[in-house]
């Protein structure tokens, strides 16, 4: 690898960062130097990642887009209907404002919690929504069916640990799938019993016999691979029922979220706000979840994004802030020690693409490299990566040529805030750490 | 071809049902025997002909519960275009409604097929009826496919890129360039007809070649008919049909460049059509292969062969795109009834729950017509369809379903679970009405004089993979503890729903 750690050290010091940005820092840990490191030090004590995807491809440069030099620019010359006028933005410093609608991550940018990193990608990108975001979530250059999440969490977890990798959605995602197991999906904790009825939520009377069942099904060396997989994921629900529903506990969460009578802003989606509701809910809890996902659908803006992008970004701003605000209230044990949620918990965004620079008639179609960003008490704000891309200089098809690998931002999240030194057996190869932890 | 060389000889009341579970959402048992002593070829015609007599259901359809008690029968007979166009466009309650609609259909459509392979295009051609939002659009798009499902694969792509829910899902309706003025096409459709609907993903076409077809279709919209206010918001005007139509004033004219041909796309006579047929003219090849693995995987075997592809492949390309031969060839051929290709497809959660309805509810023709407590409620059981894994007519993207095992996660397991009791344990919805009615007795025609018969006969009602003797003795054991006795106490009833629910919750019934 040490050819790509040259490159990127080149392309550093041949400046195609921007003023203001902070070059990443190499990591100093590495599996692939022979022997075995030692494990790397975790940012916090107890990490929890809450990874939350912006589904459908974000047009960042809605979100944090360039207010001086060439990309500036270019930005006004490709968006002159959809750019976001200055008015509009928070100057973050560095020739770059935030979206006000983007409600509160000004605030926490203030207070120096989130690091921003634009331009993040892949080589030979995938314009699909699909294919694009296998990618995201194989995390890997060899496909087989696994996301590096899950990946982590074969790795990681103990057999028996069956909450500690959670989804808040009602499918699991590539990212979400191990070679041994999967992620649990938790879409509300009413009702997540087992088995209930329809609409009763009582219990059925034989939930023994059907445990019987999964267990010979799982025990029996004859038994055929998909009759093993379904029954696997069934009793995957039972064992992670058995002691959610022992675990969870009621909860009202400590300030307003989007779509709660009080919260200071009408009509915000509570699509995000619900999932990180109950996720607040269940670290209040106790439940021993390390990742959680969540996302926010209807960033396919191909139309009417003038219209429909602040709506979008007051939905994720305010949901992230809410729940960053809410974490201050929880008070959780780990190791005997009492630590506050909110210095336990690292939110990072992503999404399976960004969306071409010029813009159509009333939209953006789909385009590349993403802006990533870690939000958390342990994060040292500012921006890092490989910089803003230069949007004077679009691939063959309009859209920007990426400046940081997906897979640093996974290595410095598995190294530097997993505490988990084996990035590479995860990723396949080394990549260099970003300096945010 | 050799893969779909037809089957050879008699079959026998097994081959019937797995025909009817892929086929359709399957046969009671004494129906595979009937079936069975037919010759396969005939039945299998008849079945994807559609030949069976519809009066009765369409008799019934106005009058079942999908829709509420104020408008039930003031609904035009099927096939009437918009069946429930009285509140099709109220939009709340549309979805569930129109998911009741396809799934009472899917219950009770004695061409069951007509109705799977609605399923199967509706999981192809994806649509999302919330951003639709309009419930007679989406009940239009899938009428679309009971009617093109088995014509020539050509002709429904194009009725499709013209169907008013899609040109909405896609923004093809949105896709305006001003002639000469250099507007930038919005793409959507373009790219995903290729993308999922056509190809596959990167497989023989660019992205000037998306581009280009974007400006081919741009213009494409329709023109509302039968317009009527919403009586929620009167200010609202909402549309229960429509017609296509090219509008010139942002339709792109000239010529442009699209999979390797040129095409005037300001040619009236032509106007986007063309490149549309293109797809399968100058990319045939590759749409058959996108095709087959498509029906290989909805119908046959998900972990296919390369030779079965290419194969079938063959067969969809020398049968010219006709779907109703392709169909026909696929199901009478030996590869389609092999050992192998049995119980070897997780079941889909809506098709599942509709499948296990017919083994354990009345038909139609038992059902007494017009009484409410006659019909399941689905309406009921709509809004769970989300978390079983399949919120049918409204898919989060225009990639539908992952299929297989897409179907299977421990949230689905929930919720399948749930559906189980709600099948099986005869849960009630009212005081007096079970969500799914079903008495034990009808279960078994014949009394059953033991634990085991009772077992054989819930599992060749519901067709799970084979259940291994041990799991079935721990289950008999554990749930008849005192003896077996035949009776119709309420003990009795309450053993014979709960090993019911315990086949439909067991993994080998996930599969079919």
């Amino acid at each position: 690898m040490s050819s790509r750690r040259q490159f990127i050290q080149t392309t550093v010091a041949g400046g195609a960062a921007l003023a203001g940005l902070t070059a990443c820092s190499s990591s100093s840990t590495s599996s692939g130097n022979g022997g075995s490191p030692p494990p790397p030090t975790p940012a916090v004590t107890g990490p929890i990642l809450v990874l939350v995807q912006i589904q459908g491809g974000s047009d960042w440069l809605s979100m944090l887009p360039p207010t001086s030099g060439a990309n500036a620019g270019a930005y006004a010359t490709n968006r002159p209907v959809l750019a976001i006028p200055t008015s509009n933005l928070t100057d973050l410093g560095g020739g770059i404002g935030l979206n006000k609608d983007c409600t509160g991550l000004d605030v926490i940018h203030a207070a120096g919690k989130i690091a921003w990193i634009p331009g993040v990608g892949m080589p030979n990108p995938n314009l699909s929504h699909f294919t694009s975001t296998d990618f995201w979530g194989q995390g890997a250059a060899v496909p087989d069916g696994t996301g590096w999440l899950g990946r982590w969490g074969d790795a990681a977890f103990a057999p028996t640990d069956v909450l500690r990798g959670i989804t808040t959605t009602s499918d699991i995602i590539l990212m979400n799938h191990g070679r041994k197991r999967d992620f649990v999906a938790i879409t509300s904790s009413a009702g997540f019993s087992f088995p209930a009825y329809l609409r009763s939520s009582a219990q059925v009377p034989d939930s023994n016999l059907l445990k019987s069942g999964y267990a010979y099904s799982l025990s029996n060396p004859g038994t055929a691979t998909d009759v093993s997989t379904a029954a696997s994921e069934g009793k995957l629900f039972y064992d992670a029922a058995t002691k959610f529903s022992t675990a969870i506990a009621p909860r009202t969460p400590t300030v307003p979220y989007p779509g709660d009578t009080g919260y200071a802003i009408a009509n915000v989606s509570s699509q995000l706000s619900s999932q990180l509701k109950l996720v607040a809910q269940m670290i209040a809890s106790g439940i021993p979840g390390q990742i959680y996902t969540v996302r926010l659908g209807g960033f396919d803006t191909h139309s009417n994004q003038l219209a429909d992008y602040p709506r979008l970004m007051r939905a994720l701003g305010g949901s992230i802030k809410a729940f960053y605000d809410d974490l201050a209230s929880i008070n959780t044990t780990v190791n005997s020690q009492t630590i506050k949620a909110q210095d336990r918990v690292m939110v990072v965004g992503w999404s399976e693409f960004g969306r071409r620079i010029k813009e159509n008639n009333g939209g953006t179609d789909h385009g590349t490299a993403i802006l990533s960003f870690a939000l958390g008490n342990m994060v040292k704000g500012g921006f890092y990566g490989l910089g803003y891309p230069d949007l004077t200089k679009p691939d063959s098809n309009g859209n920007m040529v990426f400046t940081t690998d997906f897979r640093s931002l996974y290595a410095t999240i598995l190294e530097k805030f997993l505490g988990y030194s084996d990035s590479k057996g995860i990723l396949g190869a080394t990549y260099p750490t970003l300096g945010f932890l | 071809m050799a893969t779909f060389d037809a089957q050879q000889g008699s079959w026998t009341a097994s081959d019937v049902m797995h025909f009817a579970r892929r086929a359709g959402f399957g046969v009671t048992p004494e129906a595979a025997v009937l079936l069975a002593a037919q010759p396969t070829s005939t039945v299998i015609d008849a079945w994807i002909n559609q030949s069976a007599n519809m009066t009765a259901f369409n008799a019934a359809l106005p009058k079942a519960d999908v829709i509420s008690d104020s408008v039930r029968g003031a609904i035009p007979a099927d096939p009437a275009p918009h069946p429930f166009r009285l509140e099709g466009w109220r939009r709340q309650s549309g979805i569930p409604i129109a998911q009741s609609h396809f799934a009472w259909r899917m219950q009770f459509n004695p061409n069951s097929f007509q109705e799977k392979l609605a399923l199967f295009f509706h999981q192809l051609f994806a649509t999302g009826a919330e951003k639709v939002d309009n419930t007679a659009f989406t009940v239009k798009q899938i009428n679309l496919f009971r009617t093109l499902g088995t014509a020539k694969f050509r002709n429904l792509l194009l009725a499709v890129s013209k169907d008013p829910a899609m040109m909405v899902w896609l923004d093809t309706v949105l896709n305006r360039v001003r002639p000469g003025s250099g507007d930038i096409p919005n793409e959507n459709y373009a790219r995903e007809i290729l993308e999922l609907y056509s190809l596959g993903v990167d497989n023989g076409y660019n992205q000037q070649d998306i581009t280009n077809l974007a400006k081919a279709l741009s213009g494409w919209t329709y023109t509302p008919l039968d317009v009527q206010a919403d009586p929620n918001n009167p200010q609202i005007q909402r549309p229960n049909d429509a017609t296509f139509r090219v509008n010139t004033n942002f339709h792109a004219t000239g010529s442009v460049t699209f999979l390797g041909s040129t095409f005037d796309i300001g040619a009236p006579s032509d106007f986007g059509d063309a490149c549309i047929a293109a797809i399968l003219t100058q990319r045939g090849a590759n749409c058959a292969a996108f095709l087959a693995k498509r029906l290989l995987t909805f119908f046959v075997n998900p972990n296919f062969s390369s030779t079965a592809l290419s194969d079938l492949q063959a067969v969809i390309l020398a049968q010219n795109f006709d779907m109703k031969a392709i169909l026909k060839l696929i199901f009478k051929s030996a590869y389609f009834f092999d050992g192998s290709n049995r119980y070897n497809l997780y079941e889909g959660p809506v098709a599942w729950t509709v499948r296990m309805s017919r083994m354990l509810c009345p038909d139609l023709s038992t059902a007494t017509v017009p009484s409410l407590p006659s019909f399941p409620a689905w309406r009921a059981v709509a809004p769970f369809l989300e978390n079983a894994g399949q919120a049918v007519l409204d898919p989060a993207g225009p990639n539908g379903w992952a299929e297989h095992a897409g179907w299977i996660n421990s949230n689905t397991a929930r919720y399948r679970g749930k559906l189980a009791a709600a099948l099986a344990l005869g849960e009630n919805l009212t005081l007096t009405q079970m969500i799914f009615p079903s008495t034990v007795a009808s279960w078994f025609p014949t009394p059953p004089t033991s634990t085991q018969a009772v077992f054989d006969r819930l599992a060749a009602l519901l067709q799970p993979a084979p259940i291994p003797a041990d799991i079935q003795s721990t289950w008999l054991n554990g749930l008849w503890t005192s003896g077996f006795i035949w009776d119709s106490s309420a003990a009795t009833q309450a053993k014979v729903r709960e090993l019911a629910f315990l086949i439909l919750c067991s993994p080998h019934a996930q599969l079919h």
